[in-house]
């Protein structure tokens, strides 16, 4: 089967054909931003060339519509209808959106400890409506726990008639706690549901311009993919595709793809550092940050730095007296073009030139700009061009540090975590991206470990995309002591038949169910793919008897990406010691 | 988000894999349904309030307030060591600048441990608060003024035990009344030793005591004491268990009411201590108590079933509160007026005899403690103590041993008369272990 992935960045769409595991054709084309669709159709257009037409395509899109809409704040306004019940005031939640205050609330074992109010609610919709609201979220604090109050609003709104044109309930964006960020999650998911239906239609219309299009699926910043009718009603998952996109390329490039290591994308300004551990990608605690707004959207663990092939070079002087030597900085700007590719000031690729590190542009002119940097350090020409490259690799070395410091503080809650944490630290470092070869292995010999260069660093994030599968996570929560069991991502709110005997087995195996049936409307038939990725069971003791049990568990369709062989186009690699 | 006004550093770690027994009220579920709350209302993505792991206390960190019996090792276990250094870490936090203030969201507890620890008693093992402060004055001078507020319903016993003769430390403990409840002390009589008279103050509330008495003693002892004892730091042992759902007290105090106590008292360092009530107090009690200490709107927390009938404190107990803090303030007044030679004798020693019950673990102690009445410094100590299983443990029975004690700038001839004691009691022949306990050049023995 063909699959192919197609990225449509800020500034350039990239595409990318695969069959099997084999990159057979790659294209790029630049991007239209007010015409997406027509992005997508011209870069799919420039690798159908080695498409046997007989043979059915599927196409995997990464687009920046929704990561546009939210950035630049050009959503559809939206009513959002909150339950908090008693706790922390919503005003002081500074959340950028108004939100509208409801009576009624959950507790933290999912129980109603107060009602909503129907009239109440309904008066609240009317006005909303009459002020030109099309898009509604209902949001209620733990209706993670228990969805009914949301669920009693939905049905409120579309037994009134009201006419609302997308409705969001909180619940069902996702299973994890945190009621701000479900408030921003829904708000945001309800503010770009109207345009994403119009990028939908679109992409519909394109797939029967006569090419025979199989299955279209929309990356998502998890890096896995998901179906155009379920980008309807979450749409918001598909925001940060596009680094999702290149950290996919490289998870399907590598030939480290069971251990740890890190993953490193040099680009011209920023690079971005991910991280691998036993074969997986790490994810962000709670969910993606976005234009200020911290969300349950979940997202691939990166982090961005201002350091690239295109950086800045100050020089930072010495002490008086001399008794410090003055010392490079590089980035966190850009300078513009290299030197050596007809820029005016000296970059990092431009020190690499002029050692002949590179083969890229002109070393001559490359040597004419680090020559001016040479001279406010006091220092010949290959000297300082070496100080900017170990000034860069000490800089890159640093932010990578840093992620592992970071993801190596995160609480724990119990005594053997603590005591004996996992080994996340990477074994080889895995990097993309144009000045990926000069400074990967300089930082993993600084680092003390392996490394390997991906090719196809221009077309990785349109490989990534192609590469992605489906993924999709489910949480099973069981309170034998009420007998309740809820999954809200899938609305399910059922009792527990003989909670006596309802145990942890139990609890994996209906977890692992639900996830086996959300993956079936997701085309996953393969069950090896679902996984358990976290679980909790605590005894419910009260008054010396134990009364039950809570139990939650959460399972994952894994981001099984597709492998794809770096084939005549392989890359470099060096085991390390 | 709104930014509170002060950066609140959160040690939260509620072991999650360690109980007591499975059915112990310290048993795994004890901090649930609190994670729940803290997390749902998303309060860990404040600006103003960030999460810290726990450190583990050392041998040295915890022999610093402690003689554990026979050993560190053999009375604490890995649970103790992490809560212990958590509340530390919280320490460091506040005291190297990263926070403004710290709050040891953990457990297992530790105000019912005194300075001696032959098992656990009260659900407690080692002192948390007790190891903090012996952290800050080795780690950021051993002069600091430090207060301890300790608002559990139950006698901050160990606690009172470990800073009962220590003029650096101030011990106030807001209870319910001991006639009513464990450990049974706390009365007004228990005052200090000879070199700290006075900075040892217990309020007994009366049982059916409420917010209003609470934040009356607050407002009409506490804080006046403080401005007078003018400490460099303040730290409130926060139990939970005044609340009016504890199943272990009888109290009526509310979510409201702790997070007022929290902003009156605006402590530098929070540690929980008890508090059972897992579901109806804890989540609402911890979530009201961050926000008042990061310096945000609590007034919208409030327990599901919260009514005026169930927390209102009657009459009659308002003017017991009342009459009582009167006296406790004039006592306060009046501390350096007392003559200590009528209460502690002329001396060389001033001897206490003492029996310790450790409900938790079934041991009885029996404890001889001599204070030598020192006129330059505090004075060294000696402890006899010996315990054994059951209720007939004491010196005649069991393991008896002895303990020398040198206080924080302890003066030439109580630090030679320590030694002496300690080389005596090693060639006596009499005790299974002598331990030396010297603060002040960070040495601990055990012969």
């Amino acid at each position: 089967m063909y699959i192919a992935g197609i990225d449509v960045g800020g500034t350039n769409t990239d595409a990318a054909l695969i069959k099997d595991d084999l990159v057979v054709a790659t294209g790029k084309v630049p991007t239209d931003q007010d015409n997406l669709v027509e992005s997508t159709a011209a870069a799919l257009e420039s690798i159908l060339g080695s498409w046997r037409g007989a043979e059915p395509l599927e196409l995997h899109l990464s687009t920046t519509l929704s990561t546009n809409i939210v950035v630049e704040g050009r959503g559809e306004p939206v009513f959002v209808a909150a339950v908090p019940g008693p706790g922390m005031r919503i005003e002081d939640l500074n959340l950028g959106f108004p939100v509208y205050r409801l009576s009624g609330s959950v507790d933290h074992r999912g129980r109603e400890t107060a009602g909503l109010i129907p009239e109440e609610v309904k008066a609240a919709l009317a006005s909303a409506r009459q002020a030109g609201m099309e898009a509604l979220a209902a949001v209620g604090k733990f209706s993670h726990r228990n969805p009914s109050q949301e669920l009693e609003i939905e049905a409120l709104a579309q037994e009134g008639s009201f006419g609302f044109r997308h409705i969001t309930l909180g619940h069902r964006l996702s299973g994890r706690p945190n009621f701000p960020r479900r408030l921003a999650t829904s708000y945001l998911n309800a503010s770009v549901a109207g345009q994403q239906a119009g990028f939908v239609e679109m992409v519909k219309r394109l797939m029967l311009r006569g090419r025979s299009i199989g299955r279209v699926y929309l990356l998502k910043a998890d890096g896995g993919t998901m179906t155009l009718e379920d980008s309807l009603i979450r749409p918001i998952e598909t925001i940060l595709s596009g680094p999702a996109a290149s950290l996919m390329g490289a998870q399907a490039l590598t030939e480290h793809r069971h251990g740890n290591a890190v993953i490193v994308d040099i680009g011209g300004t920023t690079t971005d550092i991910a991280v691998q551990v036993s074969g997986e990608p790490v994810f962000e605690p709670q969910g993606a940050e976005i234009a200020g707004h911290k969300t349950l959207v979940p997202a691939l663990f990166a982090r961005s730095i201002g350091l690239g092939g295109d950086s800045e070079i100050r020089v930072i002087e010495g002490a008086r007296g001399g008794t410090r030597a003055p010392r490079l900085l590089i980035g966190p700007k850009r300078a513009g073009t290299p030197a050596a590719l007809g820029g005016s000031r000296a970059t990092p690729t431009d020190a690499a030139a002029a050692l002949g590190l590179t083969s890229i542009g002109d070393a001559a002119r490359a040597q004419r700009a680090v020559a001016e940097l040479a001279r406010a350090l006091g220092l010949g020409i290959e000297e300082a061009a070496q100080e900017v490259i170990n000034g860069f690799t000490r800089q890159l070395v640093e932010a990578i540090e840093e992620a592992y410091a970071y993801l190596e503080s995160r609480p724990v809650y119990t005594i053997s975590e603590l005591l004996a944490p996992p080994d996340i630290r990477p074994r080889v470092l895995i990097g993309l991206g144009g000045p990926a070869e000069v400074f990967i292995p300089l930082a993993a010999q600084a680092m003390g470990i392996g490394w390997e260069v991906l090719p196809y660093h221009e077309e990785a994030n349109a490989i990534g995309a192609a590469a992605s599968r489906p993924t999709a996570a489910v949480t099973y929560h069981a309170d034998t002591a009420l007998g309740a069991a809820t999954v809200p991502e899938m609305d399910y709110i059922g009792e527990i038949h003989r909670p006596m005997f309802f145990d942890l087995n139990k609890a994996r195996q209906e977890a692992q169910r639900w996830a086996a049936e959300q993956g079936k409307r997701l085309g996953v038939m393969d069950l090896k793919d679902i996984s358990i990725i976290e679980e909790e069971s605590f005894n419910m003791v009260r008054g010396f008897h134990t009364v039950g049990r809570i139990l939650t568990i959460r399972a994952q369709v894994r981001p099984n990406v597709r492998r794809i062989a770096a084939g005549a186009k392989g890359g470099k690699a060096d085991a390390g010691r | 988000m709104q930014a509170g006004n002060h950066r609140v550093g959160l040690v939260f770690f509620p072991a999650f894999d360690w109980a007591i027994t499975p059915d112990h009220p310290e048993r795994e579920e004890r901090l649930l349904y609190t994670r729940d709350q803290i997390m749902e209302e998303g309060l860990l993505d404040m600006p103003g309030i960030e999460e810290f792991r726990p450190g583990i206390a050392s041998d040295v960190e915890i022999s610093r307030a402690h003689i554990c019996v026979p050993s560190v090792d053999r009375v604490v276990t890995e649970s103790h060591r992490i809560a212990a250094g958590g509340t530390v870490t919280a320490a460091d936090l506040v005291l190297t600048g990263k926070v403004k203030r710290s709050f040891a969201l953990l457990r297992p507890p530790g105000h019912h441990a005194n300075r001696i620890v032959h098992g656990s008693r009260g659900f407690c093992t080692i002192n948390n608060e007790a190891i903090m402060v012996e952290h800050i004055r080795h780690t950021y001078g051993s002069d600091l003024r430090i207060a301890i507020v300790d608002t559990d319903a139950h006698h901050g016993d160990g606690t009172q035990d470990i800073f009962y003769n220590d003029p650096g430390v101030l011990h106030i403990s807001l209870h319910q009344d001991g006639r009513t409840l464990y450990p049974g002390t706390g009365f007004i009589n228990e005052r200090g030793g000879p070199a700290a008279y006075g900075q040892t103050i217990n309020v007994p509330l009366p049982p059916g005591t409420g917010d209003e008495g609470m934040l009356y003693v607050i407002e009409n002892l506490v804080l006046p004491i403080l401005e007078d004892f003018q400490p460099d730091l303040v730290i409130n042992a926060a139990g939970q268990d005044n609340h009016y759902t504890d199943p272990l007290t009888n109290m009526r105090v509310t979510a409201q009411g702790y997070a007022r106590l929290t902003e009156l008292l605006s402590p530098d360092i929070v540690v929980l201590e008890g508090g059972y009530s897992i579901e109806g107090a804890l989540p609402y009690v911890n979530a009201g108590l961050l926000l008042a200490l990061a310096g945000l709107d609590y007034s919208a927390v409030r327990e599901p079933d919260w009514s005026e009938d169930q927390v209102r404190q009657p009459p009659r107990i308002s003017e017991a509160i009342e009459k009582m803090t009167g006296q406790l303030w004039q006592l306060w007044r009046t501390r350096k007026d007392v003559n200590l030679e009528k209460i502690f004798g002329r001396g060389p020693l001033y001897q206490r005899h003492r029996q310790v019950y450790y409900d938790t673990d079934n041991i009885m102690e029996e404890q001889v403690e001599s204070i030598k009445l020192c006129s330059t410094c505090s004075g060294w100590r000696l402890i006899h103590s010996g315990a054994a299983r059951g209720m007939g443990g004491g010196l005649r029975r069991g393991a008896v041993i002895a303990a020398v004690l040198i206080p924080w700038r302890a003066c030439e001839d109580c630090r030679r008369e320590a030694e002496a004691e300690f080389q005596h009691a090693q060639k006596s022949g009499r005790f299974r272990y002598v331990y030396l306990q010297d603060v002040e050049r960070d040495m601990y023995k055990c012969i």
